[in-house]
């Protein structure tokens, strides 16, 4: 776009660009006047209204307040009746604003003119109305059944809020399919995979930062991205005063910024450096006894190469720490993960003691980067298994679990399943869960996750068929999945996509249909939790302005709009199923439109905690008046230490020696008619025998030889970041420059000076990054907080569509490069998790 | 009755709300930010430092701005603020030159401009110009009206602007909205005239110290703490 070059002209470059042309313009007639005299009504401050709705804008889903004034959404503020962060908040979520009046986003439903698809090709879409768009669907829907091949009708989900089961799951389950895909192993599954198979708990944890001593933190930047950005914000400075931070990452982040070490780790080799302080620790006699037990003569036998008599420990509330260190531990010293993880033997040694002093008011966060590798699962086992060897679980300055809710559940569908959908319910998966290499470990249950990427590959090579119909709701998996090259190429082969989005974004490129979605902050119902400050807590979405262009209610009123239109031929089930099972829980009175079905639905499932007759815990509300108008639900303040011994693990207890893994790995492996040696074989881990049920050292799989890739890639979240959804917004283009290292205006791949200088680049030059997986041009940005011999980039950019701001020039060049084209589809395989990270070999030139 | 600002740099955590919620605010053109940062990096790997400044207006008792402004337009008002009346500015960016802290922006082109476009990325997207006409707003969607009885919305080009501490919120006895949206509660607004206010005890407890204290400027934002761990 031609205005576009000129929009990100830094100041700088304005002022010394066009001041002369600007001062011969200071005389030119003033134009305030004409426009005070258009003005209108002046309000004043503070006369607006703060309306409770929530934040999609990344995994925190913070409870929000928008400021609604002249029927305008201006700003947002955390919710001040949340108990996890009050009004603080993030950044991010003031781009929500400059999302919903994103004057490039979609206004009506659409339609595919060229049947040619591909990067820079014109779809030339036109306009069309909701009933043609409806009819279209419809079509696709009924020749499905007809062909008795429902089964090839596939909902893909990306983001959400928890009244999408409507839509992905329960309308799917209607219309005989059996794939219902959801996102969840693009975000964090491999994350789940760790804390599940040590405590039993299939979920995310939060940290007790206001009575902490010591947070040692591997790749999780609190302050920019992951799990309750906006509390973390709010309590760091005050956690300074009382805790140390160390911060664990191939970059410096803003939280090593505000940390009092930084412990820059060799990609990839996290496990090498918590497995040395695991072993540290117990060398140290640092373990904590009223969790862990204690010898039984109290005299410590855990010596550097020795082994130790399994009877001679006697455990409280964990099982197999022996087992563990006999297999493991023992050899596991600083110096031998020194060499690995590029961190110094007396480091690891002094942070194993500060660990030990601290515990059990001590926190070992992780996220994505330590684990989603491709053998990044016993690294999160790992890792969490040193806080259970600190004793932190569930203790008070420790780490916590989210408290389990009761959120109500979306009304079965089950019995509006007639014989056709019966039918294609029965077939596999289109994303191969539960296959002997996806074993997509969900709770333990062979197949009980999902395999995100997969669907792509499974669509290219037609096994175990191709989808005929897809439908992508609040995803953009061309942009946000690694390998997006793949989806480019399999969306090509499928004869109908629709896609329900706000933007036209990469995915939407290669739609036929295009149907306008509502913001969710601020146009529609939706449903969401969190945790943090000791509290889970409920918020809902609500329409807080007049919805903008065409879109409808996505997650309920979809499924509404399609069910009438399929009734009107004579498949009544889906119609059936939302008017009997969609009743006003206030009234009774059945749904008539859209909007309807999305207000009960989303009464339904917070009935519990609205309707004093349901009430079970938490938060005491007279009903869905203050509910609605609050926004929030806060639950009961967290029961410490409630979990020990009665954990979700087959041995109720927080296990080294994971028998749930061991049970889960066996069944697996009894299921395809092999052992646990052939699960490990054809997932890609290199373990056998016993390690496999124990945290243990896995050497990370390099992707490219380091002589044609020599550096390595780590790929990161800006924390002005929206998931990939805020690149369209001047705000976020213009502020990027609060990432440590990054410049503004661009899409900069942090590089160490000395690379830099050994490969001739010089901080803002144009830089090509390859991989074995593809190529990106970006911008140079030469940061000290870089790893040498490695480069760091956000995810974010990249965009080749979205809109005129994301993109260089829309639907054909990108602004910067999309970090998942270089990024190889691969998969942690036992959660199913997509390996965003680990050791991902590129070649740095200047361009 | 002096209004004055504490900056925490323990507390700030670098996010910028301050600079989002000020944008919303006033609303600011993409590339002005009357609210802003200065950004440093130091040290070598490993040993690297980053901290992040939060800036502004500093109202300075003896403001260079209106010193040298030949209209008025930069002046002195209620509370010790240093104002500006987009009316008499001339633009002449004499206050540019004198402000010691370079946080006074000149418009070189008619701000949100961009959303007369009427062009769309395809035939069923919105244009910036349909979107505005739906949405409503002087100007753009974002325009705050609240803001706009003080000051105009829509400046004109060749004008300056900068932050005026929310004079419009604290005359209804609000905080200026950066204040507000702080997540870190790093901001404390109040009278410096006031040994017993909350600014004026933390600049005592924690020897708090305006940017350029060494020029005499009087000026009135105070940074207390260190952004980066004492032992780093």
């Amino acid at each position: 776009m031609d205005t576009k070059d000129g929009w990100k002209l830094s100041r700088r470059q304005l002022l010394l660009g066009t001041g002369s042309l600007a001062l011969a313009s200071l005389f030119a007639p003033k134009l305030i006047m004409a426009a005070m005299a258009k003005a209108g009504v002046v309000y004043a401050p503070g006369s607006g209204k703060w309306v409770g709705t929530t934040c999609n804008g990344c995994t925190s889903f913070c409870a929000k307040q928008v400021y609604i004034q002249d029927g305008r959404a201006l700003h947002i503020r955390g919710n001040e009746y949340s108990k996890v962060h009050g009004t603080a908040s993030c950044p991010r979520q003031y781009l929500a604003l400059q999302e919903l009046y994103d004057p490039d986003r979609v206004r009506t439903p659409m339609l595919r003119g060229n049947p040619e698809k591909g990067r820079g090709i014109d779809p030339q879409f036109k306009s069309i109305s909701w009933e043609e768009a409806i009819k279209l669907m419809a079509d696709q829907f009924m020749a499905l059944r007809e062909q008795n091949e429902t089964h090839r009708y596939v909902a893909l989900r990306g983001r959400y809020s928890y009244l999408s089961d409507l839509l992905i799951k329960n309308f799917t389950q209607v219309m005989g399919s059996p794939n219902a895909i959801t996102h969840s192993a693009l975000c964090a599954e491999a994350d789940k995979l760790g804390s599940f198979f040590t405590e039993g708990n299939w979920g995310y944890r939060q940290y007790d930062i206001k009575d902490t001593r010591y947070i040692l933190s591997f790749g999780v930047d609190p302050l920019s991205s992951n799990r309750q950005v906006s509390y973390y914000c709010k309590e760091w400075g005050n956690t300074l005063d009382r805790a140390q931070v160390a911060i664990v990452d191939p970059r410096f982040s803003a939280s090593a910024a505000k940390a009092d070490e930084w412990l820059p780790v060799v990609p990839g080799q996290d496990a090498a450096l918590g497995l040395a302080l695991a072993h540290q620790v117990m060398v140290n006699g640092g373990w904590h006894r009223p969790f862990v037990g204690d010898f039984v003569d109290g005299k410590n036998r855990f010596i550097a190469g020795s082994e130790v008599e399994p009877d001679s420990f006697k455990e409280q509330h964990t099982l197999g720490l022996v087992e563990w260190w006999n297999l493991e531990l023992k050899d596991r010293t600083p110096e031998w993960a020194a060499e690995l993880c590029g961190i110094k033997a007396e480091q690891i040694r002094r942070i194993a003691v500060k660990l030990a002093d601290a515990a059990p008011k001590v926190q070992i966060w992780r996220s994505r980067g330590a684990q989603m590798q491709h053998r990044g699962g016993y690294t999160a086992i790992a890792l969490h298994a040193l806080n259970g060897l600190l004793g932190s679980i569930d203790q008070e300055g420790g780490v916590l679990k989210w408290a389990s809710v009761p959120l109500g559940k979306m009304p079965s569908s089950k019995k509006y399943v007639d014989e056709v959908g019966s039918h294609g319910l029965k077939m596999e998966k289109i994303d191969r869960r539960g296959r002997l290499e996806y074993p997509a470990l969900k709770k333990g249950k062979s197949g009980g996750g999902v395999v995100t990427a997969a669907v792509a590959e499974s669509i290219l090579s037609e096994d175990p068929y191709l989808p005929e119909f897809v439908l992508g709701y609040f995803n953009n998996f061309t942009f946000s999945a690694p390998g997006g090259q793949q989806w480019e190429k399999a969306l090509k082969k499928v004869s109908f996509v629709t896609h329900l989005t706000t933007n036209i974004s990469e995915f939407s490129y290669y739609a036929d249909l295009i149907l306008p979605a509502p913001h969710f902050m601020f146009e529609r119902w939706g449903i969401q939790k969190t945790a943090g400050n000791r509290y889970t807590q409920v918020s809902i979405s609500q329409p807080a302005v007049k919805r903008l262009g065409m879109s409808v209610e996505d997650e309920c009123g979809l499924p509404w709009l399609l069910a009438e239109e399929l009734a009107k031929r004579g498949f009544e089930n889906p119609l059936n199923y939302l008017k009997t099972e969609f009743k006003d829980p206030e009234t009774g009175r059945e749904p008539t439109s859209a909007d309807e079905v999305a207000l009960y639905a989303t009464k339904i499932l917070t009935q519990t905690f609205w309707d004093p007759a349901k009430y079970k815990e938490g938060d005491h509300l007279s009903g869905w008046q203050e509910f609605m108008e609050k926004g929030i639900w806060n639950s009961k303040p967290y029961a410490f230490r409630k979990r020990w011994s009665h954990m979700k693990t087959k041995s109720k207890k927080f296990e080294f020696y994971s028998e749930t893994l061991k049970y889960a790995l066996q069944k697996h492996a009894k299921k395809h008619h092999t052992d646990v040696d052939g699960v490990m074989q054809a997932t890609g881990y290199l373990a056998r025998g016993e390690l496999a049920f124990i945290p243990h050292y896995e050497t990370p799989y390099r992707f490219g030889d380091e002589s044609k890739f020599p550096m390595l890639f780590v790929d990161y979240k800006s924390r002005l970041n929206r998931e990939g959804r805020s690149a369209n917004t001047a705000w976020y283009q213009y502020n990027l420059d609060i990432d440590p290292g990054s410049h503004k205006l661009a899409d900069a791949a942090k590089l160490n000076p000395l690379d830099a200088q050994k490969l001739g680049i010089s901080d803002g030059d144009t830089i090509r990054i390859t991989s074995l997986q593809g190529s990106i041009t970006c911008q140079a940005a030469l940061f000290e907080g870089v790893r040498p011999g490695t480069v760091a980039k956000a995810f974010g950019q990249g965009h080749w569509a979205y809109g005129r701001t994301a993109s260089q020039q829309f639907g054909k060049t990108p602004f910067g490069g999309n970090n998942n084209e270089l990024l190889p589809p691969v998969y942690e395989q036992l959660s199913g998790s997509s390996a965003f990270y680990g050791q991902i070999g590129v070649r740095v030139e200047k361009v | 009755m002096r209004y004055g600002m504490v900056i925490d740099q323990q507390k700030c955590v670098g996010c910028a709300g301050c600079v989002f919620a000020c944008k919303a605010e006033n609303h600011t053109p993409p590339e002005i930010n009357w609210c802003d940062k200065i950004i440093t990096s130091s040290g070598q790997f490993p040993d690297v430092r980053f901290e992040y400044l939060s800036t502004m207006c500093n109202h300075c008792d003896d403001a260079p701005c209106v010193k040298g402004c030949p209209t008025q337009a930069m002046h002195k008002g209620e509370g010790g603020l240093t104002l500006h009346e987009q009316e008499k500015c001339i633009g002449c960016k004499a206050c540019m030159e004198n402000c010691p802290y370079g946080v006074i922006s000149f418009n070189w082109q008619r701000p949100h401009q961009e959303w007369q476009e009427n062009k769309g990325l395809a035939a069923g997207t919105f244009t910036p110009s349909v979107m505005l006409a739906e949405a409503g707003g002087e100007g753009s969607p974002l325009s705050n009206p609240e803001r706009g009885g003080s000051y105009p919305l829509m400046r004109s080009r060749g004008t300056v602007e900068k932050c005026n501490f929310c004079d419009h919120r604290l005359k209804v006895g609000l905080n200026p909205v950066c204040v507000d949206a702080c997540p870190s509660n790093a901001r404390v607004v109040g009278d410096l005239d006031d040994p017993n206010s909350e600014v004026s005890m933390l600049i005592r407890k924690y020897d708090g110290k305006p940017l350029k204290p060494e020029l005499g400027t009087g000026s009135k934002v105070f940074y207390i703490r260190r952004y980066t761990p004492e032992n780093r």
